[in-house]
């Protein structure tokens, strides 16, 4: 059952003055708890910052090992889950050459792009990667110039970070 | 009056339900003719190789018969009943799908088979979740990731041992280059000779491995097969004209995987028809409208092009078209129908085949080995000649002014014809070099229509992906020229064709 609330205007409700005032009712009882009694809401960032939860989730990095290689395997489990279609990944082989660890790493993402401006940081690529690879940290100043820095290549995402970040 | 009765087919029952079999089938073939093998799983049974019975995943029960049957070598009786699902068979598949998985690594993530693999598939079905085993897997050291040729990798630590592989290279290419080696847990794949396997159809062993064991180099990392579309088609490498599967994404082909035709080349292909598709998707390929200027080709619009085109054909007086025998029976034949109707030139037409040391006609064409490689490296020889059109024939047809060269990427490049010459088609940069101009084409993943193999089975196949860039058919230039409703279509002199 929807329930209709319906909202008569009264005489006052004529003229904008009592509504304003009203309004300004609650500016004038914050403004007089943070000048007098220092009960402020705002902070002064990026001087002070908030504290977030661990579990929260910001921008994306990829974890990597001691010799500074990414985990990631290039499985598209992160692609294939991804909701907003960000993650575009090209897999390949690792040179032979180049290859310290043998089988154990010889498929590698030879591109690894995030779309920044597409995700929702539903956290569903860190919940799928096998590996550990992909993760979301706790940055959350992902403020850029254009769109293009937005795009997240493997070189941005490629961090030494321990744990969330 | 009497009617003579045909008699009675013999007939089983599986899972309740009455089929007809032919004698000599066996379980597994009788439930194949019924489309009733859905439920009776199997990895080292395929069609198209011999019978092995080794890894007892396709038991089913039959009535009467103490112990459980392998449907995959079990000759069928009349009257036989039997459960392809009954607890006791789910059971014994439970089993083996343990073993099978007490060694396996389990890396699906970063196996290529992964999503396509009967060893996930099956699991999910029938397997345990758990495992009994504490034991450590067995470890390949050295066959973890192997070369068996520069085509083929193999990862040993995944294979199941269903032998497929092996009876493929025994008994289809009849090659011998895999065998097994040692025995038990210790048996392993190993090429016969230190050079690996070297048959033309290696990548059907990729194609039939039920697990990600051995991968096919020119596929491998490339793609996870969930993200690909299945599309069906026709090989265009050789006059065997071989169906296929073409799995695209996003309007690029990844792969090409055999298609089960009886009639045309069972469950395999051939190695060079496998990639042929790079051909059509290389960086040099030309897919916008060129033009000369001077000595060198421009790039250049439709719409400058096309006059540019019916110009040249009202000046000239002496035309040759020459077809590839790569083009489809459809193209040719407007090609040749409509062409002539925009100018009151003379017109020849005739076809140029070139490919294998110089075939002209399907005459010249025969097998490359026993099972289906052709010389004729372009897929519509025969269409074309059931068309009429003649072979180039260098002393006869000479003296022209205008020479129109359609081909769609296999026909060779024919000697110089004319003064001016057009070429029409798939092309690379490298070849239009000595062209006025390009009207680029597609290519058989882009277009639809019918060709003609070797054994005159004539084939239609469907688009496959988009044409790349601004690559046109044939229908759509020739819309584009404007002939006007009213004009008469041209014969051709019959002799000329
Ligand atoms: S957080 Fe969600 S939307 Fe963002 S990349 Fe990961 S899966 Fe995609
Ligand atoms: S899920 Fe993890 S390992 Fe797989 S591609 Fe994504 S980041 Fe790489
Ligand atoms: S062969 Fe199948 S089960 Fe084994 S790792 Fe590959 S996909 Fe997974
Ligand atoms: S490599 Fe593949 S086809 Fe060959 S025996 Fe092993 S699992 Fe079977
Ligand atoms: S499929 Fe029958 S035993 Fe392997």
């Amino acid at each position: 059952m929807t329930k209709i609330v319906t909202h008569k205007e009264g005489a006052l409700d004529k003229y904008y003055i009592p509504a304003l005032i009203v309004g300004l009712k609650v500016t004038l009882k914050q403004f007089y708890k943070t000048l007098f009694l220092g009960q402020s809401t705002t902070i002064n960032y990026p001087e002070e910052r908030r504290e977030y939860s661990q579990r929260f989730r910001g921008e994306h990095f990829i974890s990597v090992d001691p010799q500074k290689t990414e985990n990631c395997t290039a499985c598209y489990l992160c692609q294939t889950v991804c909701p907003a279609d960000c993650i575009t990944i090209v897999a390949g082989e690792r040179p032979e050459d180049a290859n310290p660890y043998g089988v154990k790493k010889e498929k590698r993402p030879v591109s690894f792009d995030i779309d920044a401006l597409r995700c929702c940081f539903c956290g569903f690529c860190e919940e799928a990667c096998p590996k550990d690879a992909i993760k979301l940290s706790r940055n959350y100043e992902l403020a850029t110039l254009n769109r293009e820095t937005a795009v997240y290549d493997l070189d941005h995402l490629k961090r030494e970070v321990k744990g969330r970040g | 009056m009497t009617t003579s009765e045909a008699p009675a087919k013999p007939k089983l029952t599986i899972d309740g339900q009455a089929v007809e079999f032919q004698p000599g089938d066996t379980i597994m073939k009788a439930a194949e003719r019924a489309r009733m093998d859905g439920t009776i799983p199997r990895f080292c049974y395929h069609p198209g190789l011999p019978v092995a019975g080794t890894c007892r995943m396709c038991t089913v029960e039959v009535e009467k018969a103490p112990k459980l049957m392998t449907a995959c070598s079990t000759p069928a009786a009349d009257g036989m009943v039997v459960l392809t699902q009954s607890d006791r068979v789910r059971k014994s598949r439970s089993g083996v799908m343990e073993f099978l998985l007490a060694n396996h690594p389990l890396d699906c993530p970063v196996c290529d088979q992964a999503g396509e693999c009967s060893l996930q598939d099956y699991n999910y079905e029938y397997g345990p979740s758990k495992s009994h085993f504490v034991e450590d897997k067995r470890v390949w050291k050295e066959a973890t990731t192997k070369r068996l040729s520069d085509k083929l990798t193999l990862n040993m630590n995944r294979c199941i041992h269903c032998e497929r592989c092996v009876r493929f290279t025994e008994d289809v290419t009849k090659t011998h280059e895999l065998l097994m080696d040692n025995r038990a847990w210790r048996k392993e794949l190993t090429t016969a000779l230190d050079e690996g396997l070297f048959n033309d159809y290696q990548g059907n062993v990729a194609d039939i491995c039920p697990v990600g064991a051995i991968t096919f180099n020119d596929f491998r990392f490339h793609k996870r097969v969930w993200f690909l579309k299945e599309k069906t088609g026709i090989c265009d490498g050789c006059a065997k004209g071989c169906s296929i599967y073409a799995d695209e994404e996003k309007d690029t082909v990844y792969r090409y995987r055999a298609r089960f035709n009886k009639d045309v080349n069972d469950h395999w292909i051939c190695d060079e028809g496998r990639v042929s598709f790079h051909t059509y998707q290389q960086a040099d390929r030309i897919v916008q409208p060129l033009l000369t200027a001077g000595s060198t080709l421009n790039a250049t619009s439709w719409e400058t092009l096309v006059p540019w085109f019916t110009n040249e054909l009202k000046k000239a007086r002496r035309v040759l078209i020459l077809i590839g025998t790569d083009a489809s029976s459809e193209e040719a034949a407007t090609i040749a129908q409509v062409l002539p109707s925009f100018s009151s030139a003379d017109f020849v037409v005739r076809s140029w085949n070139g490919t294998g040391d110089g075939v002209r006609t399907s005459a010249d064409d025969a097998p490359l080995d026993h099972l289906l490689r052709r010389r004729d490296q372009t897929s519509n020889t025969r269409g074309i000649e059931g068309l009429g059109i003649k072979p180039w024939n260098e002393a006869q047809d000479q003296n022209f002014d205008l020479a129109i060269y359609f081909r769609s990427g296999r026909a060779t490049l024919p000697p110089s014809m004319a003064a001016k010459e057009i070429a029409w088609g798939v092309f690379s940069l490298a070849e239009a070099q000595r062209f006025a101009a390009v009207l680029p084409g597609l290519s058989t993943l882009e277009k639809f229509g019918t060709y003609t193999n070797c054994d005159q089975i004539t084939q239609s196949f469907e688009t496959v992906v988009k044409g790349l860039g601004g690559s046109a058919s044939v229908r759509k230039i020739l819309d584009g020229m404007k002939l006007k409703s009213n004009t008469p279509v041209r014969e051709v002199a019959g002799d000329t064709i």
